[in-house]
């Protein structure tokens, strides 16, 4: 059986001409049925758009996505997946409505997605509020008289209303306060064991993410450079940016001993980007195939692939 | 040696009994990093516009001190800071918002020279682009042409630094310096603080939410909630031993599964006591009065009433 999402080169550019951005630059990834894909990576490296595009808010450039066995082309069947995937975002204080109370919010997409008859409607938001651990009181709130945290609870409440397959999660624990962010992971874990839904969780926060991901894929400049399961990814990073990347997150452990890999200067504008490898001027791998020719995704080990000649030499060259 | 040392500063909102920070104390040795943590609306902020002078409008110092190199910096009569010392530089959260959008990133450093120093236009000019270069900003003299909106949030988060060490300051206070920016851009922004530490002494202020960030950068740690200190000690003590519910809570919630139905409150400013209380599992009825710092050490001190009947240790369970 097919992946649930499957991703095939695709890609968006902003603009045209001289100016064109190419935000993501042929991107392949699946997502299968229950499972957690991170996508991690760095401001201006495509993630939000992917995050976009699969939720149907942002059009393709090309490529494809195929959802569930079909292809998305923006027409056929789109109330429908519409209703199996749903998205969260960042910020729950600009997502939600603010003169809407969370009853009315999580009411409207059963009824504009889900067909739920009106006589439901209380019985299944009342449900709702106690899967995302909010009192049913809460129904006749509105956003203001809310949290942060209260917020974007809801948010994943009315993501869920309509018994998504996927939810596509932007940052969602971005804007909340880190005593917050372990309580929002162990409430979308729960939230998949009951509902055996999956997510597409995009963050540049890597603690949260590899507390939350079965996989995860590193992104840079518009592609998946590594991609791997969590745990692998994390102990053994193969990418020569991955490996930067982990080496100055800081963290808690204050025994851990390690060697900073510090990236020298900031990333290269997409809209000028070399020839060859779009990381070989941070690169502290860079070689002369480098300079000459882009590397694609390859494997290096089982279930695991990077896009660097360095580490995963691919034989069509 | 002390550099900087606050003492018993309380600050609240003019024409109302709350107090946004109650009786807080820390104190900023030379060459030393000092976290100052907590969540949302735990009052480190305001600690450091108070010792800025830069309170807003309706937020006014009720009593305290505010010490440097043991000379009183707050004017005891009518609680205003006398004038804010030159000996002390900040660098903000969002750089692009600090700085002046209408004026050259040159120019606006070159100001501090011509202000401090008395350099002529073009001796301040050269200094601002060396400046610059000291900061790691490639292309320094275009830079310097260049407006805040033409740079990126790290580039611009380089010129406050530059402005800020252009200032030779003894006291940097850095506010959520990096959380606007992406890891690998925040770890060339970290040894840039710690070059400055350890060629100047100068002392750091290092304020935070991200519990990894002080792992990584701070010397001694105060952690702050709803405006009182929770606990102080050094970062071995907070990390490793630490003694007060809040902090252990801090910390679980960031390392360990958390219940997800444990609603996030925010702070209850009108609460009487230990404004921990409402959240503490540990709360009884001597927790209706504030706590007095207990030493739990050498250096050391928690304020929890758990200290006074021989808990003296908490757990991070």
């Amino acid at each position: 059986m097919s992946a649930l999402l499957e991703l095939r080169g695709l890609r968006k550019t902003f603009g045209r001409g001289h100016g064109a951005l190419p935000a993501v630059r042929g991107v392949d990834l699946d997502v299968e049925r229950g499972e957690t894909v991170g996508v991690v990576g760095e401001s201006g490296c495509g993630k939000t758009t992917l995050a976009r595009m699969v939720a149907g808010l942002t059009p393709v450039t090309d490529g494809l996505i195929s959802f569930d066995g079909s292809t998305l082309d923006g027409s056929s069947a789109l109330r429908e997946n519409r209703r199996r995937i749903q998205m969260v975002f960042q910020h729950p204080a600009q997502s939600l409505n603010r003169r809407m109370t969370v009853g009315a919010m999580l009411a409207e997409p059963l009824r504009l997605l889900a067909g739920v008859p009106k006589s439901e409607t209380a019985g299944r938001i009342e449900e709702m509020l106690g899967l995302v651990g909010l009192d049913p009181a809460f129904r006749s709130r509105r956003p203001r008289q809310l949290s942060g945290g209260q917020q974007q609870r809801v948010a994943i409440a009315r993501a869920l209303m309509p018994d998504p397959d996927l939810v596509v999660l932007d940052e969602p624990t971005s804007s909340l306060d880190q005593s917050l962010r372990g309580r929002m992971i162990s409430l979308l874990r729960r939230i998949q064991e009951v509902r055996g839904v999956s997510y597409l969780f995009i963050s540049h926060d890597l603690g949260t993410v590899r507390r939350i991901a079965d996989r995860v894929a590193v992104m840079y400049l518009g592609r998946i450079v590594e991609i791997a399961r969590t745990r692998e990814l994390f102990e053994d990073p193969r990418h020569p940016y991955t490996k930067a990347l982990l080496s100055v997150a800081p963290t808690m452990d204050l025994d851990r001993v390690r060697e900073r890999i510090i990236l020298e200067g900031e990333t290269p504008s997409p809209t000028d980007l070399p020839t060859g490898c779009s990381f070989q001027d941070r690169c502290p791998m860079v070689f002369e195939r480098c300079r000459q020719e882009a590397p694609v995704l390859a494997a290096v080990g089982s279930y695991r692939s990077a896009e660097c000649f360095a580490v995963a030499p691919t034989s069509d060259a | 040696m002390t550099l900087l040392e606050v003492a018993g500063l309380t600050v609240g909102v003019t024409r109302s009994p709350t107090s946004i920070l109650a009786n807080v104390s820390f104190s900023i040795p030379a060459g030393k990093i000092v976290g100052l943590v907590g969540e949302s609306g735990s009052g480190k902020t305001m600690a450091a516009l108070t010792i800025m002078g830069l309170l807003p409008d309706g937020i006014e110092v009720r009593s305290g001190r505010v010490r440097m190199d043991g000379r009183q910096l707050m004017d005891p009569a009518n609680l205003t800071l006398r004038r804010r010392s030159e000996d002390m530089a900040m660098i903000f959260q969002h750089p692009q918002a600090a700085l002046n959008p209408t004026m050259k990133v040159g120019r606006q450093i070159a100001r501090v020279f011509s202000l401090q120093q008395g350099s002529g236009r073009s001796e301040a000019m050269s200094q601002s682009i060396e400046m610059l270069r000291r900061v790691g900003i490639p292309g320094a003299t275009r830079v310097a042409q260049a407006h805040p909106h033409q740079l990126s949030g790290g580039m611009c988060q380089r010129v406050m630094i530059a402005m800020a060490l252009a200032c030779r300051p003894r006291i940097l206070i850095a506010d959520e310096p990096t959380t606007a920016l992406d890891v690998t851009i925040q770890a060339q922004i970290f040894d840039l603080i710690r070059d400055l530490v350890a060629e100047t002494g100068a002392g750091v202020l290092f304020i935070t939410h991200d519990l990894a960030a002080v792992a990584e950068m701070c010397d001694s740690v105060t952690v702050l909630f709803g405006g009182q200190v929770m606990e102080e000690g050094s970062r071995d003590d907070i990390f490793r031993r630490p003694q007060h519910p809040y902090t252990s809570f801090l910390l679980d919630s960031v390392q360990q599964e958390v219940d997800p139905d444990v609603v996030e409150a925010g702070v209850d400013f009108e609460l009487v006591g230990c404004r921990f209380g409402h959240r503490c599992r540990y709360a009884w009825e001597a927790c209706g009065e504030v706590p007095d710092l207990f030493s739990v050490g050498a250096g050391h001190r928690s304020a929890c009433f758990l200290h006074t009947v021989g808990e003296n240790r908490v757990g991070t369970s």
